[in-house]
């Protein structure tokens, strides 16, 4: 098993690269996600942190590199194979990605109901329990997706990758359009999803005050590649400038006293 | 002058190339279509809703269309045949006509706009929208649990649509037939019963299922592929039904020459 800082490493990312229509958005990324780490992506918009996202659950296919999750190269992986891993992997999409077609306590279950084949009541009471972390109103359970607000909608996509507990959590903003009560909430439960049940988190955000609020480690993407890495608390002290124009406008000693 | 050639000829080549990817592409989404429909789990619920989405709610609009249709052509060989003193030949040209040709083609034809576009709308609606990323990504198959519904209803309930639709056919002209040419009903029923014959019913049931097949995966095809946004989705829906229109009036040709050319 491989380790760093007698840490378990969970997502390897090596030498990955990807261009559209030679068009280079990621250039020779490399980082890892320890067990029981969350991990903070920055960038500004267009800088590639979904496309990195995609790469990593098999979405995209880099043009080189490699992609390990706990071990297992996931590039040119079968398809089944590949299936098998995501299943242990809760992801977020940038704009929900709820399934419009469902009620919202079917969307929350829907992996957990496809493994373990759940009859309506128990997947309700499931989808309750969770929602009930999110901050979120029992009555939305049996409304669609279209009938609830953004915000809301991006609540329950938490709650469908949350929901049977996963081990590793992709979560691609997931406050972004949200107030800051709401945000602080989901910051909360991204934390309590990695600290309490030992799992680890890969977050996309702009959200500054979310970054200090979650992350152990962040990394900024800028001109295609890995430009800063480090901790919130480094982040403050970096000399980046790209670093300094992301930090501007948030006060440190707010969160770091 | 001689750039201005060169640019239209490479323009035509880039097009043309371009056709025949995408051929390529949909015989290939094709063929794996028909794969994941063989291969479990079958999502039965999925496959319940889209029978009665195609086969229950098109039930008005086929019914509506062949029974205009029976109607007028009754009306129309009668107007062309009286100077024949043919009359009786009404019943017969209204049963050929509206089982070979008009009830299928006009079940199809019908069926491409409203459930065609809709599957195409709600597929690339879904895709542009990562739906169908995000299923991937929760242990399902998006062309097991997404395509394959959607075509195995279509084969099911397209002929049933043109069993119903010929029926109706038939009976828009009786109608016509009995109450506006006063002929004799019995005389009608008879003579369509009489000429009534299996191989019409066998060429009518397989070119409905050739249309359900066509219907389903060109719709499915354009939604799956569909990009760019509100666009994409408008660009998917246009195609699916004009492309399923075009291909139902070729096949319908093709099926007939196998059966009775």
């Amino acid at each position: 098993m491989e380790k760093r800082n007698n840490k378990k490493i969970i997502i390897k990312v090596s030498d990955l690269s990807k261009s559209f229509n030679n068009n280079i958005v990621l250039k020779n990324i490399n980082f890892q996600l320890l067990e029981g780490e969350s991990l903070a992506i920055i960038g500004a918009s267009g800088s590639g942190k979904s496309v990195l996202l995609k790469n990593i659950i098999g979405l995209l296919q880099p043009d080189q590199g490699s992609i390990q999750i706990n071990e297992t190269e996931m590039v040119n992986l079968p398809r089944n194979l590949k299936e098998k891993i995501l299943l242990d992997l809760g992801i977020t999409f940038q704009h929900g990605a709820l399934f419009d077609s469902l009620k919202n306590w079917e969307n929350i279950i829907f992996k957990t109901a496809n493994k373990e084949k759940m009859k309506n009541k128990q997947g309700k009471q499931l989808a309750f329990s969770i929602i009930n972390q999110l901050g979120l109103q029992t009555e939305i359970l049996d409304l669609y997706p279209s009938e609830i607000s953004g915000g809301m909608q991006k609540r329950v996509a938490i709650a469908r990758a949350i929901c049977g507990n996963p081990k590793i959590l992709l979560f691609d903003e997931p406050t972004s359009g949200l107030d800051p009560v709401t945000g602080s909430l989901i910051d909360n439960l991204i934390k309590k999803a990695v600290r309490t049940v030992g799992g680890s988190a890969i977050t996309i955000t702009h959200d500054m005050a979310s970054v200090c609020r979650i992350a152990d480690k962040v990394i900024l993407i800028d001109n295609q590649t890995i430009s800063w890495s480090g901790t919130p608390r480094e982040m403050f002290n970096s000399a980046n400038s790209k670093i300094q124009e992301f930090i501007k406008p948030i006060n440190s000693k707010i969160f770091f006293k | 002058m001689f750039n201005f050639f060169i640019d239209i000829l490479g323009t035509t080549g880039k097009k043309f190339l371009n056709f025949v990817v995408n051929i390529g592409h949909f015989f290939i989404f094709f063929g794996s279509a028909i794969f994941w429909i063989f291969r479990p789990p079958w999502y039965f619920k999925k496959i319940f809703q889209q029978m009665i989405d195609i086969g229950y709610f098109s039930l008005p609009v086929v019914g509506l269309t062949t029974f205009f249709s029976g109607m007028v052509l009754a009306l129309q060989t009668y107007n062309g045949f009286t100077e024949f003193n043919s009359e009786t030949t009404v019943a017969r040209i209204v049963l050929t006509s509206i089982t070979r040709e008009l009830g299928p083609v006009l079940t199809g034809l019908m069926v491409a706009g409203r459930v065609g576009a809709k599957m195409a709308a709600e597929i690339a609606t879904m895709k542009v929208t990562e739906q169908i990323d995000a299923l991937g990504t929760l242990g399902t198959r998006p062309m097991q649990y997404l395509i394959a519904p959607k075509i195995i209803a279509s084969l099911v309930c397209i002929p049933f649509l043109v069993f119903i639709g010929n029926t109706i056919g038939i009976l828009g002209g009786y109608i016509i037939a009995i109450y506006k040419l006063n002929f004799n009903p019995n005389l009608y029923l008879y003579a369509t019963m009489e000429y009534l014959q299996l191989i019409d019913i066998i060429q009518g049931t397989v070119k409905a299922a050739v249309f359900g097949l066509i219907i389903s995966m060109v719709s499915c095809y354009f939604g799956y592929n569909a990009s760019k946004g509100a666009e994409g989705v408008g660009f998917a829906t246009t195609s699916s039904v004009v492309i399923s229109s075009v291909m139902i009036l070729t096949s319908t040709y093709i099926i007939t020459a196998l059966f009775f050319g």
